[in-house]
């Protein structure tokens, strides 16, 4: 084996019978492991500064903290976007499956409906006949005395107390 | 497998705190830096050559630590796992200022507090030296050669955070030394 061999057993750390022993005689083999010490001892010292520990924990906790803002902020923006988007969809489905919508009536109450006559004095128009006048003998028109009616009047109760129902009808029910 | 074991006193206490960082504790993860941070930054420091790239490979490092805390099965893993993404941290780094290219080195400074003034010089010329030449290596190289001696970890350990055999690692290292003999023997005797 020549040094060139036992060179690179000495920087490989391979362990083998007789190195101590080369190592002992071969001034040269000896300078070649000295100066790979020397080698590895420069490269193990390594000095950092304090400041660039505490500089890096501060850089990394900033990030964290700005990326955990940054995270809440899309997570919001996203939850608003779904919301509205929600929303809007839900007014643009509804109306179309609904059917026409009826006209909303006031409910009426389970009970039956009230019903109260109230003598009202309802106008009527008087029944004008064609009479021949007595004396003159010319035609005049007779105004026939205005007859007292007395119009049905129909009160339905609701649900709600301000709001009753009241028809008027006459004695044939039509409604007046 | 290699053991990255913490000792059996701070492996309960490290647990404890994983388990706070992973529910959100920023504290907790401060102090998971905290007991990391010397391995990632001195990893970093040796594997690129200057300290503000240094850090923002620690800094890259930790975020991804933060990201995959709960990936982690537990605390036994951390300290490979460190090594593992500072390795990688650094050589997309390499890549990418070797594509920017870097200002060239202008020379150790001689100024120095050790008694002899030629074996002040020579040490930290050496120093600087080791550290350039850490640069010239390819990366897979310039990794086993700082993990195993700036970090001394065993070829074991290496091989296991790099993912390749005990037998190719051993022969990295191997060659990675040979390398910086030469490149800080060519330069010294040059100077001496």
């Amino acid at each position: 084996m020549n040094c060139a061999d036992w060179e690179e057993r000495i920087a490989s750390e391979t362990e083998s019978a007789g190195l101590e022993e080369h190592l002992r005689e071969c001034e040269r083999c000896r300078e070649f492991a000295r100066e790979l010490d020397e080698n590895r001892k420069a490269l193990a010292e390594v000095t950092v500064p304090a400041a660039a520990f505490d500089a890096v924990r501060l850089r990394v906790r900033s990030e964290i903290e700005a990326r955990k803002r940054r995270t809440a902020w899309w997570t919001w923006s996203a939850v608003g976007a779904a919301a509205c988007a929600a929303v809007l969809t839900v007014s643009l489905i509804l109306p179309s499956t609904k059917s026409p919508a009826a006209p909303k009536m006031p409910h009426i109450a389970a009970n039956p409906p009230k019903i109260e006559r109230t003598p009202a004095y309802v106008p009527v128009v008087a029944k004008a006949h064609r009479v021949r006048h007595v004396h003159s003998g010319r035609l005049a028109a007779k105004v026939a005395p205005a007859q007292q009616v007395e119009p049905l009047v129909v009160k339905m109760l609701t649900n709600d107390p301000n709001v009753i129902i009241i028809w008027l009808v006459n004695e044939k029910g039509d409604e007046l | 497998m290699a053991d990255f074991r913490p000792r059996a006193e701070g492996a309960g206490q490290s647990a404890g705190l994983l388990e706070r960082a992973k529910s959100g504790d920023l504290e907790a993860f401060d102090q998971v830096m905290r007991l990391h941070e010397k391995q990632v930054l001195t990893t970093a420091l040796r594997m690129l050559g200057n300290l503000q790239d240094a850090q923002d490979a620690a800094q890259e490092t930790f975020l991804r630590l933060y990201k995959s805390l709960n990936r982690l099965p537990d605390i036994l893993e951390i300290k490979s796992w460190l090594y593992r993404v500072t390795v990688n941290v650094c050589n997309d780094m390499h890549r990418d200022r070797r594509r920017r290219r870097s200002e060239p080195w202008s020379g150790p400074d001689p100024v120095s507090t050790l008694p002899d003034p030629e074996l002040a010089w020579v040490h930290q010329e050496r120093g600087q030296l080791v550290e350039i030449a850490l640069k010239t290596l390819p990366e897979k190289e310039r990794a086993a050669v700082v993990l195993r001696d700036v970090q001394g970890l065993s070829t074991r350990e290496v091989a296991a955070i790099l993912g390749s055999s005990e037998v190719t690692v051993r022969s990295q290292i191997s060659v990675a030394r040979g390398k910086l003999k030469k490149f800080t023997d060519r330069y010294l005797r040059k100077r001496l």
